[in-house]
């Protein structure tokens, strides 16, 4: 059976869709038959991050109504090929979305011989949340370093382990903690949460830190998960979560603000 | 053979609205109430206990706001010039007699132990948005308690964690309940009906392992660190 990893937050704009992307691309880096699912009916945000926007014809709605198949509907990353896309529609309706078609899709896939199935949450906790958690062997929360966000991961946390399939049979659902948009200098000067905090209001174990990175909109504009960009901070930091999340043990990454050379000082700036 | 139906004594616990004249409209009152504790007023059986000088029309009014405010009125009590109102309201009448005798044995004494469940064991994180409700029973929360979680018992309260949400014992007026917690952060505390936020705890127990109680002369909750 296919591992389902469900990301998800509560809040909207936290880097969920983004978070989905780079993780389902690192696990077939690693060499896992992956697919990673729009839940965000409506939105449709992760086809233009996977830059396969122009090559989507049929998406997970019309599949669970039966307009397609899912053959159809599956796109092939082009840089990866462990790696395929279920696009979520612009246009039909939330209830589209129902448990059985949802975890008939998730049979089939198994069946296909995926090994991971990344649900990109959208925001909230109305129907496309709960459908996204509703399967789901593990959770990434994913926080911004901000009380809101946290409060809101508190909830969805609540809601998981309350509402899940593996919490109405009496389990868990794995929990981990990714933080996103991680500014080291704004939070030494008191303007957003540690990570310590962090972690310690939810009480989650951490899988990751990224940092706030002008490489994640230059790659969402360009369409390529930020994780292949191999240079960058954001990138590095996501190799590293996903490394953690298949069991390896890494030291955090660029969780303390750099330290400035004495011309970028003077000249400023110097990012 | 047929069961047969039968009338028993039996003791329930209830909270009394006590509602002296020229108060704050109760309307503004409740909902006030309702924002700092949102569960608290709900499935609890209320009696109100106008004062001698409310008018027959002022308490048709109350039990209207009552009513649309969720709460369960189950009938009147007080001075007995109320009582015909009582009838005509369709609601029950008790005697106040009665009702101050009950509030000497009954409702302030946890049952004995031989009438109740054992303790219901909670395994935390308990969440934000979460509740969780011990009834006729203690509760045991083995982990942290989120802002914005809400635990309630009947009975005492224990939380071997970091309570940072919202705690009530003796939630049906068991005025002898009590909160334990090792470490206690909460934002509002009850204990059998006598509420206080976080601004009433005195700092230097904040975060530190605390056992709360009615004062039941004084109708106050007293902090106590159990060091
Ligand atoms: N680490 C980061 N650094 C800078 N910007 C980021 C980062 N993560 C996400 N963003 C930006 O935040 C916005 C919301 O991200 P997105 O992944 O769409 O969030 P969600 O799916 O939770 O709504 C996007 O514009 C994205 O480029
Ligand atoms: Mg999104």
């Amino acid at each position: 059976m296919a591992i389902v990893v469900t990301v998800t937050s509560g809040k909207g704009g936290v880097g969920k869709t983004t978070s989905s992307a780079a993780i389902a691309a690192g696990l077939a880096q690693a060499g896992h038959r992956t697919v990673v699912i729009d839940f965000d009916v409506g939105l449709r945000n992760l086809d233009l991050v996977m830059g396969v926007e122009r090559r989507v014809v049929f998406d997970f709605v019309s599949v669970i109504s039966g307009e397609a198949s899912l053959n159809q509907a599956l796109i092939q990353d082009k840089r990866l090929e462990r790696l395929s896309i279920l696009a979520a529609s612009q246009t039909k309706d939330k209830d589209a979305l129902t448990e059985d078609g949802v975890g008939q899709v998730i049979e089939q896939l198994s069946d296909m011989g995926f090994e991971y199935i990344v649900c990109d949450s959208p925001a909230g906790i109305e129907r496309g949340a709960t459908m996204a958690l509703y399967f789901a062997d593990h959770a990434v929360i994913v926080t911004n370093p901000e009380v809101s966000s946290v409060r809101d991961s508190d909830r969805i946390l609540g809601i998981l382990q309350s509402k899940s399939k593996h919490a109405e049979e009496g389990g868990r659902v794995n929990e981990h903690l990714l933080i996103t948009r991680y500014d080291p200098v704004r939070v030494d000067q008191g303007e957003m949460l540690s990570k310590e905090d962090v972690c310690d209001i939810l009480a989650v174990k951490l899988i990751g830190v990224i940092p706030e990175s002008k490489a994640v909109l230059k790659a969402s504009n360009t369409g390529f998960p930020v994780i292949l960009d191999a240079e960058s901070d954001a990138g590095m930091a996501y190799s590293d979560a996903v490394a953690r999340f298949l069991g390896e043990d890494r030291p955090l990454r660029f969780v303390t603000p750099k330290k400035q050379g004495l011309l970028s000082r003077i000249l400023g700036g110097g990012d | 053979m047929m069961p047969a139906p039968q009338i028993r004594l039996t003791r329930y616990s209830v909270m009394t609205l006590e509602w002296p004249k020229d108060s704050e409209p109760l309307e503004h009152w409740l909902r006030g109430q309702r924002e700092i504790a949102p569960s608290l007023m709900q499935e609890i059986a209320i009696i109100l206990r106008p004062s001698v000088d409310h008018k027959s029309e002022d308490i048709r009014h109350a039990v209207d706001t009552l009513g649309r405010l969720g709460v369960g009125l189950i009938g009147l009590t007080g001075d007995s010039c109320h009582r015909a109102t009582a009838t005509t309201l369709g609601l029950a009448w008790l005697s106040s007699n009665t009702s101050s005798v009950e509030s000497d044995v009954g409702p302030s004494q946890i049952p004995a132990d031989s009438a109740r469940e054992a303790a219901l064991v909670i395994e935390g994180p308990v969440r934000s948005g979460v509740q969780i409700y011990a009834k006729d029973r203690d509760l045991v929360v083995i982990g942290q308690v989120s802002e914005g979680a809400e635990i309630m018992a009947d009975g005492h309260v224990h939380v071997y964690g970091r309570l940072r949400g919202r705690v009530a014992a003796g939630v049906g007026g068991q005025t002898g309940a009590e909160i334990f917690c090792v470490m206690f952060e909460p934002e509002l505390v009850s204990i059998g009906g006598t509420y206080c936020g976080d601004e009433q705890i005195p700092s230097n127990l904040w975060s530190a392992r605390v056992r709360v109680r009615l004062d039941t002369n004084a109708q106050t909750l007293t902090f106590t660190s159990m060091g």
